[in-house]
């Protein structure tokens, strides 16, 4: 039981780590430019089936794959502002919303179109021989993934306090207005941080399809990202790091707990844990652990 | 404003009236008519497809009362029809309820689900209330899936609809047993917005705080809406349940709600007219699409994998979304209205 546990634990961390990698998608747009990204998924899905492109039908070497899949990210964040969004700056937070939506089913029959037989396996990146951790055996490549996500997110915060770009973009976040009378071009923030958003998505989506495989289920992977930046909070870096593991966790405990001592009832509850917390979240607390809430006025 | 030259109202009746010269209660006559007597000279095949315009114009239109008139967003439409398909699947197959009363109990049953889904609408907002609703599809989805009395993964049968002894076994009978909801709830749609409801709705989608202060009640009002707008989504999945005869989640995915989102910004949001031309626009297309397009391509480019076709639908759906959102965003609708003063003031511009 205490192995499990800790299995589980590790899993969820790892997992939840993903989500949170997902989440900074998000919450880097929200932040510059307060659009609500719901192409998350799509995103995930496409990159996905773009690296299995590059390294299994074009056989590419690893790091070629690897740098093709970033400019990849890069492109599609670039093209999304560029061709979807940056017409309808600000507009209605209701036609932002939807046009997400509407390049969220674009990306889907695109991917349709080019890799229709819809499940397919990446290549091992990592090792798997298991890890032994106290009694609990676990494989490699979680281990890989936690690492991975947390040089990550170690990045970006570096970049974010120092690097000339990461300052603009969180003048923007702060005050359009007041950054475009400093000289700074706000579109080409947003479009900067749609290309980060792209990247870290790609990155996250990669890192689940090689321990889960390619399949259309990830587009729920990018989905249930939200409950991470609802929990964490929309405008919160900090927020998704911490909310990530938090329902990564809740997802993996809750689901290997509630099935060992439900068998019948709860098969698969884990895949509507993460939507459970949104809900709960919305009522409790609905701008999260360190969301900003805002005081609004007529 | 709208009116021909030449025509006064004296009494306010009449200035309240949406019919107000002969030429358009014939018109609206000669419309209903062709609708009515249009089983006779359409195919079984197009019949089928009607139906589907109808029972998706349902739908639309009670999205519409909330996300149009109310403002509030719902990426979970699909699910509350999954509701009402269900509910009525459920008390036909399994208990043998009366059809008439199992179409009204899903309406309610989806109202009173949408209901519980909208309780956060009334702290939240915009992209949290969106979340929300999507949060809301991936849950009713799952307790579908997972409950055995809804047939679980396989699926349930669904009888026929009936009244009494009238069966509603061809798509003829079923379409006038839709049309008429369909033509009923239009106008219920209509009426809403011109009552006070339908004005603190408007209050509200353009700016709650302001319309709290003005008096109007949120709470009471976006539950309202939720409730008004998922209870036409019930009923529109009970007859949905009726009409295929058998139901799985399938038909129910999230990317079925993104299109309903997407007939309504092509048809255009908060007017009554919008749902009409969007559904029967993408309906008719998704159709074209499916039967004649997409075989066509598989047969044209053998080249290519199989079953790649199958992406050009989401794809030019998709397209279509965007572009109606940047260049035509209050949708056909507003195209339909600059087409009647025109011809109004035909022959001169203006």
């Amino acid at each position: 039981m205490a192995q499990e546990i800790l299995q589980y634990t590790i899993i969820g961390i790892a997992v939840g780590m993903v989500y949170a990698l997902i989440a900074l998608g998000f919450v880097l747009i929200w932040k510059s430019s307060s659009v609500a990204n719901l192409t998350l998924g799509q995103i995930v899905l496409a990159s996905s089936w773009f690296t299995y492109s590059m390294l299994v039908q074009a056989k590419l070497p690893l790091w070629l794959g690897f740098i093709f899949v970033v400019l990849f990210a890069l492109a599609l964040g670039w093209a999304i502002e560029r061709f979807a969004l940056r017409a309808l700056i600000a507009q209605p937070i209701l036609s932002l919303i939807t046009v997400t939506l509407g390049v969220s089913y674009f990306i889907e029959g695109v991917v349709a179109f080019i890799w229709p037989w819809s499940v397919d396996a990446l290549p091992r990146f990592f090792p798997n021989e298991p890890v032994h951790i106290g009694q609990a055996v676990i494989s490699q490549e979680y281990l890989w993934v936690v690492s991975i996500c947390l040089g990550l997110f170690g990045l970006l915060s570096l970049f974010f306090r120092y690097h000339k770009m990461g300052i603009a973009m969180r003048a923007t976040a702060d005050d359009q207005m007041a950054v475009q009378a400093c000289g700074i071009p706000v579109t080409s923030i947003f479009s900067t941080s749609w290309m980060f958003a792209c990247l870290v998505a790609a990155v996250g989506g990669i890192l689940v399809s090689s321990l889960g495989g390619i399949t259309y289920g990830l587009v729920e992977t990018g989905l249930k990202a939200f409950s991470v930046v609802i929990l964490g909070g929309l405008d919160s870096f900090l927020g998704a790091v911490l909310a990530g593991p938090i329902i990564g966790l809740a997802e993996s405990l809750g689901s290997g707990l509630l099935y060992r001592a439900f068998p019948l009832l709860w098969p698969g509850i884990k895949d509507i844990i993460p939507f459970i917390i949104i809900i709960i979240v919305m009522v409790i607390k609905p701008f999260g652990l360190f969301g900003e809430s805002r005081i609004e006025r007529i | 404003m709208s009116l021909p030259c030449g025509t006064r109202n004296f009494t306010y009746a009449e200035d309240m009236a949406i019919i107000r010269t002969r030429t358009q209660w014939a018109l609206f006559a000669a419309v209903l008519v062709l609708l009515f007597t249009s089983p006779l000279y359409l195919s079984n095949y197009w019949l089928g497809v009607a139906n589907l315009i109808g029972i998706t114009l349902i739908a639309v239109t009670g999205l519409n009362i909330l996300m149009g008139y109310c403002g509030q967003l719902s990426i979970g439409h699909a699910g509350f029809i999954a509701v009402g398909a269900y509910t009525s699947a459920i008390l036909t197959n399994r208990f043998e309820v009366p059809f008439l009363v199992a179409l009204v109990s899903s309406g309610l049953t989806a109202g009173v689900i949408g209901l519980i889904f909208g309780i956060p609408s009334v702290r939240v907002k915009g992209f949290y209330l969106a979340i929300t609703t999507l949060a809301a599809q991936f849950i009713i989805i799952w307790v579908i899936n997972h409950w055995q009395l809804a047939g679980g993964f396989v699926g349930i049968k669904v009888p026929y609809a009936s009244i009494g002894d009238l069966v509603f076994r061809s798509e003829s009978s079923q379409f006038s047993l839709i049309a008429s909801i369909a033509v009923l709830t239009t106008f219920f749609a209509k009426n809403l917005a011109r009552t006070k409801v339908g004005r603190a709705f408007i209050a509200v989608r353009d700016n709650d705080l302001a319309a709290e202060v003005m008096g109007v009640n949120l709470f009471h009002y976006k539950l309202l809406a939720f409730f008004i707008g998922c209870f036409m989504a019930g009923i529109a999945g009970s007859l949905l349940a009726h009409h295929v005869g058998f139901m799985n989640t399938e038909q129910f995915s999230l990317s079925e709600s993104i299109l309903f989102i997407g007939m309504l910004i092509i048809g255009g949001l908060g007017t009554t007219i919008g749902p009409i031309f969007g559904v029967i626009f993408i309906r008719i297309l998704q159709q074209v699409l499916t039967v004649q397009f997409v075989p066509f391509l598989e047969k044209t480019f053998t080249a290519f994998p199989s079953g790649f076709a199958t992406g050009v639908t989401p794809m030019l759906f998709g397209l279509i979304i965007i572009l109606f959102l940047i260049l035509e965003p209050r949708g056909l609708a507003h195209r339909w209205t600059l087409f009647k003063s025109a011809y109004r003031l035909w022959p001169f511009s203006y």
